[in-house]
Formats: structure tokens, sequence, C-alpha cells
């Protein structure tokens, strides 16, 4: 289980996130919603090591992301996918997917670039493994990002906004491989600004605002007019991100 | 006058062993300064404020005084101390303690123009931060600073020259014995400057090439 209880983290006198609980249980897809500056990114920071707590504590199975000793078990527990791919540019994509497979698993060098293949043309990329991600697509180049994610077989997967920096086209690609992930099963924890996309996919939605979890509730009563909707919050946002 | 290098012919072999004295140090200090340009890089964007300002003392101390003085120094005055350090060592060693606080400044503006998010994906993946740095940090800085790199290095190769001064019959000093036993100082100096120009060519190219290793994938950018 994946577990960030009554957690705190501020920027200088801004307080970013504000007792937030939040659980997420193997196998299911939470995604998180909220305006921008909400925190989002932030909360997805903080599981993975990459910002410091304040206050709380997250854990990923068990492991406690603020000891050092634990993040590394923690980290080997959860994968990122991050809004700008962030590849390794001097690398190729097989190499990008490979690298941590290799060093961090010790899987030998053959076994990571046979995974890294299968999953390379498991997202349609099965000839674009010796390719450059300056060679790629920006929705190629997310799909690696997947893949990266993926080799180190995490038990929770973070995504964020892992769409809003590509075209229309290329956001649908990268759904359909996402939407193909969370009906295999691989626990994913979603942010994104894609509303219908996080109703067809989630098991439950969070909405965050301020830096304040308000809702945890499962997709259907998200959006039903008695649950989600009858947060005046809640339903200015939506009715916000329909019009865009 | 008259032009004639046959008149270096009995001397060759002597002229040759310089050169080959230089080339040695120049390669020894190439690798010297080039690793402890790294780590020196390595301290100035760590966290830790003493490393940080440990390696800044360093690089600041050892741009702002001739090298003629360092290399006086580590030779004539380390003695003093009971320190003694034959000419070859101490030649390989001051170029490469001055060359590297260049070097350390090349490699600090190539580490930090990484995208940060890149470095955050690597530590998310889990990868020690050895790994971190030597198989992303490092070839990744290494893209933009090997021609800044390769300037230094050149500049170490003119420097090596300065060793005469400390009795290390490298060319420069091998080429002043031959010219003064010979009174033929045009010819003399003429293949030494032959000598330097292919040397620091020869750097310049291999510089090249890495740069285009280095760059692989970039292809706006491979030239
Ligand atoms: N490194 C930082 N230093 C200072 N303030 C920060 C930092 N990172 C984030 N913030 C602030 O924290 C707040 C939350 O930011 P965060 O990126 O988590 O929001 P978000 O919900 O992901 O927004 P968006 O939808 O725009 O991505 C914002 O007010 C932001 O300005
Ligand atoms: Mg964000």
């Amino acid at each position: 289980m994946l577990k960030a209880e009554n957690v705190r983290k501020v920027f200088g006198s801004t307080v970013v996130l504000d007792g937030v609980n939040l659980s997420v249980q193997p196998g299911e897809v939470v995604s998180i919603l909220g305006s921008s500056g909400s925190g989002k990114s932030t909360l997805i920071r903080c599981i993975n090591g990459l910002e410091k707590l304040d206050g709380g504590r997250i854990t990923v199975d068990e492991f406690d992301v603020s000891k050092p000793r634990e993040l590394a078990e923690a980290r080997k527990r959860s994968g990122t996918v991050f809004q700008l791919f962030n590849l390794y540019p001097h690398m190729t994509a097989l190499q990008n997917i490979t690298l941590a497979p290799i060093q961090v698993l010790q899987q030998p060098k053959a076994e990571a670039e046979r995974k890294a293949r299968a999953l390379l043309a498991q997202v349609g990329l099965g000839d674009r493994g010796d390719a450059y991600p300056a060679q790629l697509s920006g929705g190629q180049r997310q799909r690696v990002g997947i893949c990266r994610a993926l080799a180190m077989e995490p038990r929770y997967l973070l995504l964020d906004e892992v769409t809003s920096a590509l075209d229309p086209e290329m956001t649908a690609d990268v759904l359909g491989i996402l939407a193909d992930l969370a009906r295999g099963g691989t626990t994913m924890v979603f942010v994104t600004h894609e509303i219908e996309f996080a109703r067809q996919i989630s098991n439950r939605i969070v909405f965050l605002d301020k830096g304040k979890l308000v809702v945890d509730l499962p997709t259907a009563a998200f959006f039903s007019a008695k649950g989600g909707m009858a947060v005046p919050r809640i339903a200015q946002f939506l009715s916000k991100m329909r019009k865009d | 006058m008259r032009f004639d290098l046959s008149i270096l012919w009995p001397h060759l072999p002597f002229l040759w062993k310089g050169a080959v004295l230089s080339a040695e140090v120049c390669l020894l200090a190439i690798i010297g300064s080039v690793v402890l340009g790294a780590l020196v890089a390595i301290a100035r964007t760590s966290s830790a404020k003493p490393l940080r300002w440990l390696a800044l003392a360093y690089v600041d101390l050892f741009r702002n005084v001739p090298f003629l003085v360092q290399l006086f120094f580590f030779y004539y005055g380390l003695p003093e101390l009971g320190i003694y350090i034959d000419a070859f060592t101490t030649g390989v060693i001051a170029l490469s303690i001055a060359g590297g606080a260049f070097a350390s400044d090349a490699i600090r503006s190539g580490i930090l123009a990484i995208e940060p998010g890149i470095i955050e994906a690597a530590e998310v993946s889990g990868l020690s931060r050895r790994v971190i740095f030597t198989r992303i940090v490092l070839p990744i800085a290494l893209r933009t600073a090997i021609r800044p790199l390769g300037a230094v290095l050149v500049n170490m190769i003119l420097t090596s020259s300065i060793l005469s001064a400390i009795t290390l019959n490298e060319l420069t000093g091998s080429g002043r014995i031959v010219a003064s036993d010979t009174f033929r100082p045009f010819e003399v100096y003429a293949v030494l400057l032959v000598f330097y120009a292919a040397l620091t060519y020869a750097v310049s190219i291999a510089v090249n090439l890495l740069h285009v290793r280095l760059n692989r994938g970039i292809s706006q950018d491979v030239a």
C-alpha cells in the first residue's frame, strides 16, 4: 500500500500541502485533480522523494520515504513518468530503459534488453529502440518514458500530467497505452487535466484545493450530483475544465 | 641566410627524446587535469558549503598565480620543507593542478546547463549517486564542455614548454641546448614550431571526434 499521512509541505511562507491523507491499494487507479497550483505535482514529488516533507509521513509498502535508508527501497517500488519526459538525451531509447534495471536491479544486460524491447513493442515502438530522444516525436518520447518507468516493474506508477506537453493526436496514443495498463491491473497515481479520461480509468478520484485534499471518492460518486458535484469548488472546477 | 635542416641530423635523436618527453608529460597532465577538473566541478556543484568553498578557493588561487611561480614553488620551494619531487613528476603535477583549475570551470558550466528534470528522473529510478554522475551527469555535461575543455588542454600543451625552466629537457629545453650547440636557432625553432603545432592539432582533432561522439543523437549539432 502507498500511504500519505497528514503530509505537510511548505515553500518559504506558502503552505503547499496541508495535512494530506491518501492511500492507494495495489491494483487501484487513483486520479488527482485540482486547479493549477493546488499542490498536485508537489504531492507526487513528495511520494518519490524529490521533495522533503515538512510534516507527516509517506510510506510505500511500509518503506518511509523520509528515512534515507528506506528511500532507496521505496523508490524501487514506485516509477515516475514526467510531464516533460526527462529522457537521458545521450542514450538511445533502449539504453534509457535498461540503465536502471541493469544498475539497480542487477539484471543481466541481455535480459534487460529483451524486456525493454518487449515493452517498446507493447507501446508500438518496436523498431525505434536505437533512436535517440531527439530523433523521436513528443508522443514517442513519452512512450519511452513510460517504458523506462515500467522496466523497473514498479508496484506503483506515478504520472504527473504526462500528456500536457503533447498535441491531441499524441495525447490519444499515450492515453490509450495508459488505459491498457489500467486494464492490466497496474496501480497508478495519476495527476491529470484530462477529466473524461480520468473518469474512464479511475477507481477513485481525489481533489486537491490549495494544498488540502478536500474530496476522496469512488469515481462514480465523485461525478454524481450528491457526491463531488455537491462541493462548490469541484462543480466550478469541472465546469471550467469542460469549457476549455 | 641559408635554411639547412640537415645540420640538425645528428641532433635528431636528442630532439626526439625531448619530443617524447613533452608528449608524455602532456598526456599524463591531460588525464590529471581532466580527473581533477571533474572532481573539483563535483565539489563546486555539491550541496556541502565547505566543499564548495574549498573548491572555489583552489580554482581562484591557481588561476590567478603565474604558472612559472607555481612551478618554482613546487620545484624549488617544497624541498625547503623536505619534500623532494623529481622534475618530471613536478611538471606533471604542476600542469595537472593548473590545468585542473581551468578544466573544472568548463566542466562545471556543462553540469549547470543540464536540465534538472533529467537528474531527477535518474534519482527516482533508484540509481546511486556514483552511477548518476558517471553515466548521466558527466556525459551530458561533456557534450557542451568538451570544446572549452579542449581549449584548456591545448593551452596546457603550450604551457608545458615552460617546464624547461625546472631543468626538464622536454622539447623546448632540448631545442635550446641544440640551438646553442649548433648556433642554428632558426632551424631548431622551426622544427619546434612544427612539432607543437602537430601536437596541439592532434588534440584538437581528438576533441572534435569526441564532440561528435558525445553529441550523437542531436542531429542539428553534429559538426
Ligand atoms: N520549488 C518550489 N519553490 C517554491 N514554490 C514552489 C516550488 N514548487 C512549487 N511551488 C509552489 O507550490 C504550489 C503548488 O505547486 P504544484 O506544482 O504542486 O502545483 P500543481 O497542482 O502541480 O499545479 P499545475 O496544475 O499548474 O501543475 C504553487 O503555488 C507553486 O508556486
Ligand atoms: Mg503540476
